[in-house]
């Protein structure tokens, strides 16, 4: 395995890091089962695409854009659940699936060229590596920190025991709304910042992305836990770097790009048989 | 104080009303003690008082805020959170961007007047605690939420003779302390004379029996059980209490 696919995963991996944070939230914090981020994560490339192509934004107010507009689809999940007592998942694939035909919409075909544009990353891989790794730092420290306060308690309460909750005068639907729109919006930013990555954004880029980022943060979790907050926000950043390695690895020795599915579904299903050996729960 | 005129709740499905107008005037302070046989409808009248179920019909006034501290304990409280993450939940205070460790000595404070040595463990998750143990937590976060009316339902059930004694012991001195109005529901004969300012016997979703004053004052353990039977030997009579 050479030292260039190691970096490479380690830069796709920061990336993966940002959705598995978003896939944790509702999951960990909300006990929201959520599948949004199959559709805010390419709706926020989406937006990021059509704003720099297009329109001429610079990198950053697309990113940003791409978060808000990613960020909305989450909170629209939890008002379908909220509001009309939906399931949970069952909202997160019915917007998702709407979610396809929006992007196509923005993008006004099915893919975009950024070659032209300029972006927030350039050829050299260790400077890529480098403004990811400060995003995903300048992500994680304050979302550490917020979790920490009055309101990040009361956040985490809605999670734990919902009842317990209400009786502490304790809001679910805004608190939900929150955490769903904080879990949409970093699936966008993590779809705007692939999409600058690899200076291009095709509408089917989100199809599979739920089952890394969860694939992520159940390898994060089988190995550090989640029995203190540090221990699960270090979980989906470790979870996912790890988890492409091991894709770098597996497809270093062979591996059929087109089996990587196969190949991810097979590491979800371990990692929960290795869980329920050893009793701690996915 | 607790004011309630006329009060009926029943369930979809059920034969009759589950409360059947109950009148109900509580002073600040005072600790009432419910009794009455399982299906009574003590638990509702709780739910009712609480708010966590609305009533069919009657009027309900609450002079302050209300905190309840139930049989399960996993219920009242989040065992995957820390006693100090629990009971700074629970302090009910406006949230603010601040860090919550700052209820940190404060928490130990109120967790070494439980006087169960529990101070040290303030940073551990609630879940590791015993049964008892948690139930102390639970019921001392209930006592310091802010609520003026306290509603206790068998609190104290499923904990083992000694840990009952002293969790009534921290419950009643707490109660003093902040003048709390507390209705408490139990099927220990002896905690309801011991501990009660007054008695109420519920039966068949009716108030029954309200023994104050003198009344109280004279009636022991063994008279208040000769009265529960006196009431489930006329249900049995009546065709099974409905």
């Amino acid at each position: 395995m050479s030292i260039d696919l190691i970096l490479n995963g380690l830069q796709q991996g920061l990336v993966l890091a940002i959705i598995a944070c978003a896939i944790m939230i509702p999951f960990r914090f909300l006990d929201f089962a959520d599948l949004t981020a199959e559709g805010a994560y390419p709706l926020g490339g989406a937006i990021c695409a059509v704003c720099m192509s297009c329109c001429g934004l610079h990198p950053i107010a697309a990113i940003f854009l791409g978060v808000v507009g990613a960020g909305v689809m989450g909170v629209g999940t939890s008002l379908i659940h909220l509001k009309f007592n939906v399931n949970t998942m069952l909202a997160g694939i019915i917007l998702s699936t709407m979610g396809y035909s929006v992007n196509l919409r923005i993008m006004g075909r099915p893919n975009i060229s950024l070659f032209e544009c300029n972006g927030l990353f350039g050829p050299s891989i260790h400077a890529n590596i480098l403004v990811l790794s400060s995003i995903l730092l300048l992500l994680i420290i304050p979302l550490a920190l917020f979790l920490r306060t009055d309101f990040g308690l009361r956040f985490r309460a809605v999670g734990l025991n919902q009842n317990f909750a209400k009786k502490q005068g304790i809001s679910l639907d805004k608190n939900t709304m929150l955490g769903m729109f904080v879990a949409g919006g970093l699936s966008g930013l993590a779809g705007s910042l692939m999409v600058q990555l690899q200076s291009y954004m095709d509408v089917g880029m989100g199809v599979g992305i739920l089952i890394h980022g969860l694939a992520s943060l159940m390898i994060g979790e089988a190995i550090l836990g989640k029995s203190t907050l540090d221990r699960q926000l270090a979980a989906p950043v470790l979870g996912a770097l790890l988890y492409q390695q091991i894709q770098g690895i597996a497809l270093s020795l062979g591996l059929a790009p087109s089996d990587l599915k196969f190949f991810t579904g097979s590491i979800v299903l371990i990692v929960i048989a290795l869980q329920r050996k050893t009793g701690r729960n996915a | 104080m607790l004011y309630m005129k006329n009060i009926t709740k029943s369930f979809n499905g059920a034969f009759e009303p589950v409360l059947k107008g109950i009148d109900l005037s509580i002073k600040a302070g005072e600790f009432c003690v419910i009794i009455g046989a399982n299906g009574s409808g003590k638990s509702t009248l709780m739910k009712v008082i609480s708010g966590e179920h609305a009533a069919d019909s009657g009027e309900i006034r609450r002079n302050g805020g209300v905190a309840q501290v139930v049989q399960d304990v996993n219920k009242g409280t989040i065992p995957a959170m820390t006693l100090l993450e629990n009971i700074a939940l629970s302090c009910n205070q406006k949230p603010h961007f601040s860090f919550y460790k700052r209820h940190k000595s404060d928490a130990v404070r109120k967790i070494a007047d439980l006087n169960i040595g529990l101070e040290q463990y303030v940073d551990h998750p609630l879940g590791t605690l015993s049964g008892g143990q948690r139930q102390m937590i639970a019921t001392l976060m209930a006592i310091n939420s802010g609520g003026k009316i306290l509603l206790l339902d068998e609190h104290t059930s499923a904990l083992d003779p000694k840990m009952q004694v002293k969790l009534m012991e921290y419950t009643v001195k707490s109660i003093d302390e902040q003048r709390l109005t507390t209705l408490m529901i139990t099927h220990n004969m002896n905690d309801a004379v011991k501990y009660g300012d007054r008695l109420l016997m519920l039966n068949s979703g009716r108030i029954v029996e309200d023994i104050r004053g003198r009344d109280k004052v004279n009636l022991d353990a063994r008279g208040l059980v000769a009265l529960f039977h006196k009431y489930e030997d006329q249900n049995l009579l009546n065709g099974g209490g409905k």
